[in-house]
């Protein structure tokens, strides 16, 4: 059986910017990383290697982040300078909120999978989280990409 | 942004160094448990609990009464329906393993749609057996005398009236504002996933 610590030390940053990406608020996505952790703690002993641990883990994740709608919990949209003069230089800090705020623009199903790409897991890994197929995802993952492609043009932002 | 790779660049440089350690999380969920579980554990336990003392009070007292008889067995009834009902919804939670976010959807859209027939549904009738099962089963201990009959049956008239016209529309008012809610959020997201089979 894997050990705990050890999948927490690999994957809870991971987990973590993938929680991040889908509600936008720190501490909501602390808090659904830590659910995680709780079910992967509860059903490790039950994994049996059906599927890569990293798939299994991702799956519980985002499946987390999906039942948050239950829980009345909204997306934060935090107001950002659209348009920043040119000669502005954008902070770290300021690309990745502007980069959240795009991805809090897009719909439920369209933020998981961008987080999913922007975290490098390959096309099949990420079709067998969602339950659709590759082809599929392939195709979704390039009309996200056009869709983020035009908020970025829009707001003039890393051009 | 026509390089993803400056995405990613972006999307890494999250802090994460705030996360709990290894340590403090195994620490946090020895801690945890699970509370909707615990809820419907405790229902069961109370129903089992309520069944054990039927049976006892059948077998102790030994009613003479047929009214007494069937209101024990009402009770017992409803407190079975609750018993049914909480077991499987939480076998259903138990049994969900490794999915994907299409089945999952599938899942909380079944479970959401469970909770609206148990609204509408099983606990009317686990009501309806409880109230009859109450009205009957006092009968015995009453009928000699007028003032006592009079009495409880009053109050347990009101009681039921209250439950029946105020307490279950107004919960029930409130849940199917918030299952409504849900379920639409589900069907949405359902959309989505589908979409991307077309």
């Amino acid at each position: 059986m894997p050990d705990f610590e050890e999948i927490y030390s690999l994957y809870s940053p991971q987990i973590f910017r993938v929680c991040m990406g889908y509600v936008n608020d720190h501490d909501q996505a602390k808090d659904l990383t830590q659910e995680t952790f709780i079910a992967v703690w509860r059903n490790l002993s039950s994994f049996r290697n059906e599927s890569k641990i990293s798939t299994w883990i991702f799956r519980i994740a985002t499946n987390n982040c999906l039942r948050a709608i239950e829980k009345n919990k909204r997306v934060t949209k935090v107001e950002l300078p659209f348009n920043l003069p040119a000669v502005h230089e954008e902070t770290q800090e300021e690309k990745l909120a502007f980069l959240y705020n795009c991805i809090a623009e897009l719909e439920e199903m369209d933020r998981i999978i961008i987080s999913l790409v922007l975290e490098d897991l390959p096309q099949a890994e990420i079709a067998t989280i969602i339950g659709l197929s590759a082809g599929n995802i392939r195709v979704k993952i390039h009309r996200i990409k056009e869709k983020l492609a035009i908020k970025f043009k829009d707001h003039g932002q890393f051009e | 942004m026509d390089n993803l790779n400056d995405l990613k660049a972006i999307w890494l440089t999250a802090k994460t160094d705030d996360l709990p350690g290894s340590k403090e999380m195994l620490r946090i969920v020895k801690r945890f448990r699970n509370e909707r579980l615990r809820k419907k554990l405790l229902i069961i336990f109370v129903a089992l609990f309520a069944i054990a003392m039927m049976v006892v009070t059948i077998f102790v007292v030994r009613s003479t009464m047929i009214t007494t008889i069937l209101g024990e067995v009402l009770t017992i009834m409803a407190a079975l329906i609750l018993i049914f009902t909480n077991t499987k919804s939480m076998k259903r939670f138990i049994d969900l393993k490794d999915c994907s976010n299409k089945e999952f959807i599938e899942f909380l859209e079944q479970t959401r749609r469970n909770q609206v027939y148990y609204y509408k549904k099983t606990q009317i009738v686990g009501m309806a057996l409880s109230s009859v099962g109450l009205f009957l089963y006092i009968y015995e201990q009453v009928y000699r005398s007028l003032l006592a009959t009079v009495i409880f049956y009053s109050i347990i008239i009101i009681w039921i009236l209250f439950l029946w016209l105020y307490l279950r529309p107004r919960n029930f008012k409130k849940q199917a504002i918030k299952l409504n809610a849900t379920m639409e959020k589900l069907r949405k997201i359902s959309d989505q996933i589908n979409e991307h089979e077309k």
